[in-house]
């Protein structure tokens, strides 16, 4: 690796989503953010200040209401306009390139209840044709699910179907991993565990991490640059919106 | 791209059949609205094609008969049996002279018989076995045969008696059975002789001369005329046509124009009912699989997204439920072919003592069950097509957050 600047894999400059319901207005609005491979980002703050937002926006799941620029670069892909890919309606193209280059770990799991362990963690390979080697059955003696790889998740704690997910999102090797909040459903013991786990995985495999939690405690020590934001509300209280940068 | 597809279908396939209850009740629901509607169709099919083919097998239904006698030449017979719509047709003499009395060695008695001029490719008769021919060889009824307890191959005695010249005069006329008719054809005391022998036994009355059977009388017949005929039209759609153009040239015809008639209303009446019900189980039983796949891709919002998230292309996630769909109308299509089968198998059994042996009242051919699924798979194709698209359409960052 030369010391020149990383590379650089998020690239946004002046992206804003908005958001309306019952008379209230939510903003999401990053003047500018930067995000280079092998980062660990943390986004902490309370729920409703536009954490998933940002997130979704990063996952290309939520299109952008406006988006000055927007690119991401994978690898050999080269660069993509993410925003141009949206503005033309591109959904199969974004969604192959989360298929390719990424990971996303769930609140819930969001494991799909009629796969059986082992082939929840192989959801992504088998979709892009990887070879059935031991990948599978090493992520499941990392994370402690060995005796569950022939069980459906119905019959896991919730714990072990956030590792189950967090195996999921590993499992291709992707570039970027977008975890939402993988712990809020678990206590807060397990969370820690289950947090550092994750992360030290995440780190061995120089995988990019985003990760959104209400909790900075848990992963100060963790070494993850966190994200500044601030939210700010309208006088009477109807417009929210929370300003991102970094 | 081919292996993603399979992907997808397998996915939909462990999804469809993880959840069994639910698929167990799609496929209920839709064999609960098919399976009495191919009984209904069953039905209408059965009763409607027993029917006609009643009226098609019968040769009764053709005939078409003249009432009273008129004056008919042979050039004019010969001209009818050129016609595309005639099937048969052979003239009639005077009733009066068309009996004869046959008796046999194993009867022991003498017996008054109908004489029936008959030819080869007569409809009565069975086309297997001979027909009537010369002046010696003919066919009796069954029941005739019965009564002389004779079978085909047997010699049978005719005689026949003039009044000549103020004498009472008698000849006698051997005969060889032919052959015997089916019992269905003829159901009276009957004998089918050749157009020849009616001839003789007429003029021999008239007390003509017959040379061919050595019976004397005044001069052979030359310019000969008949009182009637035969005639059988091709078929039961031709029975109608045929008896407006004889009335038309003024021969009072009587023909079972009406019978026809009433059947293919029937058909008709039946066939539009059938329609009517079958247009309305259709218009519903599309809503129930277009709302019921509907629905299901709701419930499946969240793993849709999820799938949508992981990468699934539009047309992936369309296949979704499509596939689903096609198992539920394929399912659903055998489930409702058992139940039609029980039905019809109940309903032909109870009814059984009332029909022929072969005749089933309840019955459908391979090309409807094959309609019947071809109609099944489209309409759920339809509504699982317009689901997917629906689910497709939906936000993943909308479904994933909701739990």
């Amino acid at each position: 690796m030369p010391a020149s600047t990383p590379e650089t894999i998020y690239q946004l400059k002046d992206v804003a989503k908005t958001r309306s319901s019952n008379g209230y207005t939510f903003g999401l609005r990053v003047p500018s953010l930067r995000i280079c491979r092998g980062e660990k980002i943390a986004l902490i703050g309370e729920s409703g200040c536009g954490k998933s937002t940002l997130l979704d926006l990063l996952a290309f799941i939520l299109q952008p209401s406006d988006a000055g620029d927007f690119s991401f670069c994978a690898g050999a892909a080269g660069t993509v306009d993410i925003g141009a890919a949206w503005r033309r309606q591109k959904r199969n193209r974004l969604a192959a390139l989360r298929k390719a280059h990424m990971g996303y770990v769930m609140q819930t799991g969001g494991l799909l209840p009629y796969l059986n362990i082992y082939d929840n963690i192989n959801l992504s390979r088998r979709m892009l044709g990887m070879p059935a080697d031991d990948t599978v059955e090493n992520l499941a003696r990392e994370l402690g699910l060995v005796r569950h790889l022939h069980k459906l998740p119905d019959a896991l704690s919730t714990g072990e179907r956030q590792r189950v997910a967090i195996g999921r999102a590993l499992a291709h090797r992707p570039a970027i991993i977008i975890a939402d909040e993988p712990t809020a459903s678990v206590d807060p013991f397990a969370a820690e565990k289950i947090m550092s786990l994750f992360i030290g995985m995440v780190e061995e495999r120089n995988i990019t991490v985003i990760v959104a939690s209400h909790a900075w405690r848990h992963i100060k020590q963790l070494g993850l640059r966190r994200l500044a934001h601030h939210t700010r509300r309208s006088a009477d209280g109807r417009m929210i919106e929370t300003v991102v940068s970094g | 791209m081919l292996r993603q597809q399979r992907h997808s279908l397998a996915l939909a396939s462990r999804d469809y059949f993880h959840e069994w209850r639910i698929s167990i009740c799609f496929v209920l629901a839709l064999a609960a609205v098919l399976g009495p509607m191919l009984v209904l169709f069953g039905l209408k099919f059965g009763i409607v094609g027993a029917m006609v083919e009643e009226l098609v097998e019968d040769p009764l239904k053709r005939e078409v008969r003249p009432v009273g006698s008129g004056r008919y030449d042979r050039a004019w017979i010969d001209r009818l049996r050129k016609r595309e719509d005639v099937d048969f047709i052979v003239p009639r003499i005077r009733s009066i002279a068309s009996t004869l009395s046959v008796s046999s060695e194993q009867a022991g008695r003498i017996l008054q018989f109908e004489v029936i001029p008959s030819a080869p490719g007569d409809p009565l008769l069975d086309p297997q076995r001979p027909a009537p021919s010369g002046l010696d060889k003919v066919v009796l009824s069954a029941s005739a045969a019965k009564k002389l307890q004779v079978a085909a191959g047997d010699r049978v005695e005719g005689s026949l008696l003039r009044q000549y010249n103020g004498r009472r005069e008698r000849v006698s006329l051997p005969l060889q059975v032919a052959a015997i008719a089916p019992a269905t054809a003829f159901s009276r005391d009957g004998l089918f002789a050749s157009v020849a022998l009616v001839e003789a036994l007429e003029d021999f009355r008239d007390g003509h001369a017959v040379p061919a059977l050595d019976w004397e009388g005044v001069t052979v017949v030359r310019d000969r005329h008949y009182t009637g005929f035969r005639l059988y039209a091709r078929s039961i759609y031709d029975v109608a046509a045929l008896q407006d153009s004889f009335e038309r040239s003024g021969i009072d015809v009587r023909t079972r124009a009406a019978d026809i008639e009433s059947v293919r209303r029937m058909d008709r009446t039946l066939s539009a009912i059938y329609w009517a019900i079958a247009l309305i189980g259709l218009g519903g039983f599309s809503l129930s699989l277009g709302a019921s796949l509907w629905a299901n891709v709701d419930r499946k919002r969240r793993e849709l997204s999820v799938l949508r998230l992981v990468g699934f292309h539009t047309g992936e996630i369309i296949l979704f439920p499509v596939v689903q769909g096609l198992y539920t109308a394929f399912f659903g299509w055998a489930l409702a072919c058992g139940i039609y089968g029980a039905a019809a198998w109940s309903i032909n059994f109870m009814l059984a003592p009332q029909l022929e042996s072969t005749q089933k009242i309840c019955r459908l051919l391979p090309e409807h069950y094959a309609a019947a699924l071809a109609i099944t798979a489209g309409a759920s194709m339809l509504a699982a097509i317009l689901a997917g698209i629906r689910a497709a359409r939906v936000e993943p960052s909308e479904g994933l957050r909701e739990i």
